[in-house]
């Protein structure tokens, strides 16, 4: 999972039927120095965001400015799918997924990434 | 499977049902020479590591194995989670 915030959302009307109904969100996953800044010596990591911009099914109601936690892979067809009989896999065609939507970060100033 | 530092935790009451109960603590990766990469990542934590400690973080069908050892364990929500508190890497 990564921690990131909601930048904006996505619309498409051609697409598989599995995700007919999903809300898709654009993420920007947050990187160490936007979360504990001066923990990177200067010049070793630019801490403007650099990171790709991720696409994830949203079933928690989040919308931009929220702080996101998102899982990739099996879990987040898993957090999408209602009811999972025994034995199943989910066949939604996604790869990403709000799990949480943030309410508060602490982070140990003494912790050193 | 990656090895980093934990700096904390993160905290929310809206999360899929998956996630009820579990501690959700965020993950600064570590490079091969100790340093710091940028990159976080937030892991499902049934170790009880504190801010600090080095960790190693298992994803995927790992992840769910840290929490449930098995072939059914396919109904977990878990692609990150805690596999070792680490003590010393050369």
């Amino acid at each position: 999972m990564f921690l990131g915030r909601v930048a904006g959302t996505v619309w498409s009307t051609v697409k598989w039927p599995e995700t007919r109904g999903l809300k898709l969100l654009l993420v920007r996953p947050y990187r160490l120095g936007d979360l504990a800044p001066g923990v990177l010596k200067a010049g070793a990591e630019a801490s403007e965001p650099t990171d790709d911009l991720v696409v994830c099914a949203d079933t928690l109601d989040a919308g931009p400015g929220d702080d996101v936690l998102v899982a990739f892979g099996h879990a987040a067809r898993v957090a999408v799918t209602e009811k999972l009989p025994p034995g199943t896999k989910p066949n939604v065609p996604i790869d990403a997924a709000v799990v949480a939507v943030v309410d508060r970060v602490e982070i140990d100033p003494e912790a050193r990434g | 499977m990656i090895r980093g530092t934990i700096l904390g935790e993160v905290w929310a009451a809206r999360r899929s049902r998956g996630l009820d109960g579990r501690k959700l603590v965020l993950v600064a990766a570590r490079d091969a020479n100790g340093a710091a990469t940028g990159r976080v990542v937030v892991a499902v934590d049934t170790l009880d590591a504190r801010a600090g400690e080095d960790v190693t973080v298992a994803f995927g069908s790992g992840a769910r194995n840290v929490l449930r050892p098995g072939a059914e364990n396919r109904d977990l929500l878990c692609d990150a989670a805690v596999a070792a508190i680490v003590e010393g890497a050369g």
